[in-house]
């Protein structure tokens, strides 16, 4: 059995602006009688310091919204609401909530746990629209979540054999293909370019501690990262192998941008990378329409790790605004039958990105046929930015980011992937799956809104309309 | 349908000074504190004190919101100095969430009051804003006034359908509560599930966490629960009871066990659940004796035979293959199935559980009551379900899908005024008092009253399937079962 794989959080709070959801207003007819002080037990209303005879302004921050205060105050003077920050953070894919559980996992590194029941839609588009299935009674046991039974949360980058041929004697024939192991199935993908020096830096440290890697522009990797190249996936133009020698020397994984013309001649693109060293190769292509088809082709042209990369929302890149854009979910779906069904699957590794939000999808894209995800929003979330969807694509970066140690920074992220994990621990231990190689494609395993509700209620309701017609 | 004869509807208003506002009367300062909507607003919004130079500001929650505008005392109209404006509250908002609105919040706790649904034509409470399962069927009511008298109306179900000698137990409401442990909530909260169940002569579970002491004298209507932990369970409190629950799993977190964190295993807590005080304890995932089916039989011959008389049932969540598990306990002798969805209740789960592990329970129905009737296994079976039951329309669209009856968490919480926040398992657990064994926080009420309120929310709900199987012409609640076909779904059936 491999080493345990932990990942050490520890709380790190960032004492940034964070968005809250409810504020709370004390009206003019308060009476300063302390009732509020009393009842709430979050301490969200205290005396004023410099005047103990007044309440101070409510600190809204950490209302749990419990109503007591706004029910008990004798006067009717306090008031609730959803806080406008909150509101207008984020849009309709990263919903404000999103924003607030991140920044928690960033602080305490743990899985969110609260009481009752969901409150959210019944289902959604995209990874919403999917459930993951649990084991019941009659199958092995699954303890994984409290140290009882290891899940494996490993996946490895690089291209399978379809099966291994031996010679007469026995000897083993086949080549096996280099490949590289990482201990969580998610990478870390390609940071805006102008991220502070110390932001940087923690991404590409909290990379190294967790023993994944991160997608840096080989342009962008300066010469004291070097040391952390190991764990550093440059990302060069096919026409730029030999500009970037020296990188492609040390590195254990390259990523080339996708081109046209790679579909013709990426054996020689590869052999060349393979002259230089060992490096495994990734191909960063775009979710577009037609993506399962050049995947497929790429494949059978010796692509061993493809990357596949929605945008920030999870949809296909096409050029066109229109809502009808395929999700990640099912982006993913079809690769994944496109290769089977041409007996290829094996053959690539498949990475998916774009909208990765919530540790949730994790499996879920696994499940939908990727091998290991890209996260890139979240990573920056972890350290207080927000974002806005409309009217366009706004990350802002928190004021005074720069001035934070970059230790600090590590720890959030860390912490976020930690918390991330043991989700992912949770959904595998769940569906009684002890190997995350072992999530790609079982969609057998997880439950479709739009099949189960059309077996259902969908078989149902038409058909007595037609036996009625 | 005559309930109970224990069952005494009495008024049990709000513990608190004020209750959530849904609108909002704002009086702006051209007021000149004449006192005319004071006079006019017969609900008392309105106060003005002799001797004051001000109008008090308005107490919302009185106000019946915007359907007052037809009335000739509407205060925005006959304030002279257009003082007057209203609108909803942005505090209605921060209440509730997509399947557990405001409005069904609101709704509940009215019931919670008077034992009726409540008369205001504002509020929609017997769907919610889910978008999904119960919240797109709708009933198909046959036109026609109703010819059968509600008198008649029997909401009666049997418990065992197995005809094998043991007890057969009848309950009069097809409802029950569901399982909370001891130290998941107060002490209140636990005896007044209890006195509720006694006097609607249904049931409420022990949960996983032992049988308290103080629950002996509602022996009769309590079920004990026999979850992976083993926890406090005795031959003697089997022996006590009319039914023992396997508990294999809990909808809101499948697959994951229970967690009792060390803080809140206290002296007693630990007494009942026969462990050290202060570590945390584990309910492993699944039962670590049972990997078949024949496993499972034997337990439930073990309950068997220490209790010759009880019922079993067995509580599982909702996998794909839930009607297998549905059947292997048909075959290992259940009396009962008890299926708990994905978007149930709990005192403390992880969310990326609660919304994606695991399937709704509307489907889960419709699988398990197919399949135990091709396997010719559902009449010696009772299908109960759980996990998402909010309202008495949930409860009859879940029964028309195929179950018996249900079994409801939430509602009674939100009856004892629960507003759905989420922090029962924080620090010193819920600020109202209702999941916490706080000395300060579980005294905030008492047994009596809320005793009164949970009678009162399963009265109002008796009153609402009582109507609805008025409306279909049916005798008995058992016509219901399984009829998919006076339902529609608004996505899939074509327009009327
Ligand atoms: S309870 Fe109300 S009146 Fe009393 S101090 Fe608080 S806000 Fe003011
Ligand atoms: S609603 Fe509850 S948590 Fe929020 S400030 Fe009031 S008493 Fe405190
Ligand atoms: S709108 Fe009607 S109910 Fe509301 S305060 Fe005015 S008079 Fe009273
Ligand atoms: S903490 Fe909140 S959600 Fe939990 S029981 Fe109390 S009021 Fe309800």
């Amino acid at each position: 059995m491999p080493k345990k794989y932990h990942i050490n959080s520890k709380v790190t709070p960032l004492n940034l602006d964070y968005v809250f959801k409810f504020n709370i207003e004390r009206g003019e007819n308060c009476i300063n009688c302390g009732k509020c002080t009393k009842v709430c037990i979050y301490e969200a209303h205290k005396r004023r310091k410099d005047d103990p005879r007044k309440m101070a302004d409510p600190n809204t921050v950490v209302c749990r919204n419990c109503f007591r205060c706004i029910q008990e105050c004798p006067r009717g003077a306090l008031e609730k609401s959803l806080d406008k920050d909150f509101l207008n953070i984020g849009g309709s894919y990263w919903k404000s909530d999103i924003f607030i559980t991140l920044w928690k996992q960033a602080e305490d590194g743990k899985v969110p746990v609260t009481g009752a029941g969901y409150r959210g839609p019944f289902t959604g588009s995209g990874f919403d629209g999917m459930w993951t299935d649990m084991s019941e009674i009659v199958r092995p046991t699954r303890d994984g979540i409290h140290g009882r039974e290891y899940i494996n949360t490993s996946v490895e980058l690089g291209r399978k054999l379809n099966h291994l041929t031996f010679d007469e004697k026995g000897k083993l024939l086949s080549k096996v293909h280099d490949t590289v192991d990482i201990p969580i199935p998610i990478i870390f993908d390609l940071p805006p370019d102008n991220l502070s020096p110390n932001v940087k830096a923690a991404l590409v440290k909290a990379a190294v501690e967790l023993n994944t890697c991160i997608v840096l522009p080989a342009g962008d990797i300066a010469s004291d990262r070097k040391k952390y190249i190991k764990n550093i996936i440059p990302l060069i133009s096919h026409k730029e192998i030999d500009k970037h020698q020296g990188l492609i020397k040390n590195t254990r994984i390259v990523a080339i941008e996708y081109a046209d013309e790679l579909l013709s001649n990426f054996p020689a693109a590869k052999d060349k990378i393979k002259k230089i060293s060992n490096a495994l190769t990734i191909i960063r292509i775009p979710a577009t329409k037609s993506v399962e088809t050049i995947v497929s082709k790429l494949t059978q042209n010796g692509a061993e790790i493809i990357h596949i990369v929605a945008d920030y929302r999870g949809r296909e890149v096409n050029g066109s605004t229109d809502y009808n854009r395929r999700l990640l979910k099912d982006i993913i779906r079809a690769v994944h039958l496109k290769l089977i069904d041409d007996r290829i699957r094996d053959e690539v590794t498949i990475i998916a990105s774009g909208g990765i939000a919530m540790a949730e999808h994790v499996p879920k894209a696994m499940i939908c046929g990727a091998d290991l995800t890209a996260v890139d929003l979240p990573l920056l979330i972890a350290l207080g930015a927000r974002l806005y969807e409309e009217p366009e694509k706004l990350l802002i970066i928190p004021e005074g980011l720069e001035k934070i140690p970059v230790r600090t920074l590590t720890q959030r992220i860390i912490n976020l992937m930690g918390a991330w994990h043991s989700q992912l621990l949770e959904v595998m231990g769940a569906m009684g799956i002890r190997e995350a190689r072992r999530l790609r494609g079982e969609s057998g395993r997880a439950i479709f809104f739009e099949e189960i509700d059309n077996d259902t209620f969908g078989k149902l309701f038409k058909k007595r309309e037609t036996v009625n017609v | 349908m005559k309930p109970p004869s224990a069952v005494k509807i009495k008024k049990m208003p709000s513990r608190f000074k004020h209750q959530v506002a849904k609108y909002k009367v704002t009086r702006s300062n051209t007021c000149i504190n004449c006192g005319t909507c004071a006079k006019s607003c017969p609900y008392g919004v309105h106060e003005r004190v002799e001797g004051h130079n001000r109008v008090r500001p308005p107490i919302n929650y009185k106000c019946i919101g915007f359907e007052c505008q037809n009335n000739d005392f509407y205060c925005v109209a006959k304030c002279p100095r257009k003082a007057l404006s209203l609108s909803l509250n942005p505090m209605y908002e921060t209440l509730g969430d997509y399947r557990w609105t405001a409005d069904m919040i609101t709704a509940t706790w009215i019931m919670a009051e008077t034992g009726y649904p409540p008369e205001r034509k504002d509020l929609e409470y017997n769907i919610g804003n889910s978008g999904g399962g119960f919240d797109k069927l709708r009933f198909k009511f046959p036109p026609g006034r109703p010819k059968i008298d509600k008198l008649e109306i029997s909401t009666e179900i049997t418990l065992n359908r197995r005809n094998d000698g043991r007890a057969n137990i009848v309950i009069s409401t097809p409802v029950y509560g569901g399982g909370m442990s001891f130290g998941s909530v107060s002490l209140p909260t636990m005896l007044s599930k209890a006195r509720n169940a006694t006097i609607w002569n249904t049931f409420t579970c022990t949960g996983e966490g032992g049988y308290p002491e103080m629950l002996q004298p509602y022996d009769h209507n309590v079920i004990t629960q026999v979850a992976t932990g083993l926890f406090g369970v005795r031959e003697e409190t089997i022996q006590r009871v009319r039914i023992v629950e396997f508990k294999y799993a809990q909808g809101a977190k499948p697959g994951l066990g229970g967690h009792l964190l060390g803080e809140k295993n206290t002296e007693s807590v630990a007494r009942m659940r026969e462990a050290v005080q202060g570590t945390s304890l584990f309910s492993p995932f699944p039962f670590h004796s049972v990997y078949s089916i024949e496993d499972h039989k034997k337990h439930i011959d073990w309950i068997k035979e220490i209790n010759p008389q009880a019922l079993v049932s067995v509580k599982v969540s909702t996998p794909n293959d839930v009607d297998m598990v549905a059947v292997g306990s048909y075959y290992a002798g259940a009396h009962i199935i008890h299926i708990d969805g994905g978007y149930g209740g709990t005192g403390a789960a992880p969310d990326i559980a609660k919304k994606n592990i695991a399937m709704p329970i509307e489907y889960a129905i419709i699988k398990v009551h197919n399949f135990l009737k091709e396997e010719g296994a559902r009449e010696a079976m009772t299908l109960i379900a759980s996990g998402g039951i909010r309202t008495a329309h949930d409860l009859a669209k879940a029964i028309c899908l195929g179950a018996d009856g249900a079994v409801i968490g939430t509602a009674e919480l939100v009856s004892l005024e629960c507003v759905r926040c989420g922090n029962c398992e924080s620090g010193r657990g819920c600020a109202r008092g209702i999941a916490s064994t706080d000395s300060e926080l579980s005294a905030l009420f008492g047994e009596e009253w809320a005793t009164q309120r949970l009678v009162n929310m399963y009265h109002a709900w008796n009153v609402q399937l009582v109507e609805i199987l008025q409306k279909f012409g049916m005798r008995s609640v058992r016509e219901l079962v399984g009829r998919t076909d006076l339902l529609e779904h608004i996505d899939y059936s074509a327009p009327r």
